[in-house]
């Protein structure tokens, strides 16, 4: 669950962000803040970025410290449950994805793609909470 | 640049410390310094291209600068670095940690206004206000930040020493078959689910229930 996901990430954040020097480029705000999308697209959206999190993210962090190694896999964990929770929501076509939705995730995986993969995944996982904050945010 | 020889140690321990969104930066002097050394400040909205300096708080001698407007957009996180100055020699720009208003906040306890009857309590709680620009700001409750926010209440009878603890979602509460005549003694704590996040316990509020007329 989202509780599970966001108590793991409190247990590494300081550590993985830690890893990413870059302060001026962020994958999941840049240009605009996720919080700018429009509630018809948030299911699209997230849908998309819990592939995006499962399919490219969480397979390249993995660190020399077994401790972060384990808190990463079990936060991977969780976001393959609410992926198969959410795949069910896009399934019965509850999920629409307009063209607004599609070019702000285009523009996270071309902000992905700007970096080396391995940093490009640690940033990701590093704004783990500004995903999370935005779907917890009330639409 | 005209950059000046940086050979002087850094400030030390440069971090946020915020309270219902009221977030100050703070930091420790260089380590052997004295009297005498002065701080620039700047902060970076996460993801943005330019550091941006804080006038108010350049040539200071003070070890903290209220970033609390700049900081202000709770769906944004940030970065600020200090620099310190001393005798035409300067340390490097030391930064903090990434700062997330919305979870690195600490909050305070909400108030609680009591009310009894013969056989009942009736609580009041109120969420404290989020931190703005001006008092004439419009106020902003925490619970508007954090939908999840719920108060945990914890309601003492002084004779028998028996504590009850309840937890509610909106901001009323009343507990009743309580003894007339009676002390009793609320204190309240909120509670946030998702972000994980709790104030302390409010102080206590005491009150008797009314005495039994009939008695």
């Amino acid at each position: 669950s989202v509780t599970e996901v966001r108590s793991g990430f409190t247990a590494i954040k300081a550590n993985i962000q830690g890893r990413d020097p870059i302060r001026t480029l962020s994958i999941l705000s840049y240009p605009h803040s996720l919080h700018k999308v429009q509630s018809s697209d948030r299911c699209c959206i997230a849908h998309h970025l819990f592939n995006f999190y499962v399919d490219k993210v969480f397979k390249h962090c993995k660190t020399e410290d077994s401790y972060i190694n384990r808190k990463v896999s079990s936060i991977a964990n969780s976001f393959l449950s609410m992926k198969r929770k959410l795949e069910h929501c896009h399934e019965k076509n509850k999920c629409i994805c307009r063209q607004e939705s599609t070019e702000k995730f285009n523009q996270i995986l071309a902000n992905y793609e700007g970096l080396n993969v391995t940093s490009a995944a640690i940033k990701s996982l590093g704004e783990l909470d500004i995903l999370l904050d935005w779907m917890e945010k009330s639409p | 640049s005209g950059e000046l020889y940086c050979s002087l140690p850094n400030p030390r321990n440069v971090h946020f410390e915020s309270i219902n969104m009221k977030n100050i930066l703070h930091w420790s002097a260089p380590e052997g310094t004295g009297d005498g050394v002065l701080y620039k400040v700047k902060y970076l909205v996460y993801g943005d291209s330019k550091w941006i300096r804080k006038p108010e708080c350049r040539n200071i001698n003070r070890t903290w600068c209220d970033l609390s407007s700049e900081t202000s957009d709770y769906e944004e996180q940030y970065y600020a670095s200090v620099k310190a100055f001393l005798n035409g020699r300067c340390s490097d720009w030391i930064e903090t940690t990434r700062f997330n208003p919305l979870t690195d906040t600490k909050i305070d306890p909400p108030t609680v206004s009591v009310s009894s009857t013969e056989k009942s309590i009736s609580v009041i709680l109120t969420a404290p206000e989020k931190w703005k620009r001006s008092p004439e700001g419009e106020p902003v409750s925490l619970l508007q930040v954090y939908p999840g926010l719920q108060y945990n209440v914890s309601v003492l009878n002084k004779k028998t020493k028996k504590r009850w603890f309840f937890s509610v979602s909106n901001n009323t509460l009343v507990v009743p078959w309580l003894e007339p005549g009676t002390d009793y003694c609320v204190s309240a704590q909120i509670h946030i689910t998702t972000p994980l996040l709790h104030s302390g316990f409010s102080k206590e509020y005491c009150i008797a229930t009314l005495k039994d007329k009939t008695a």
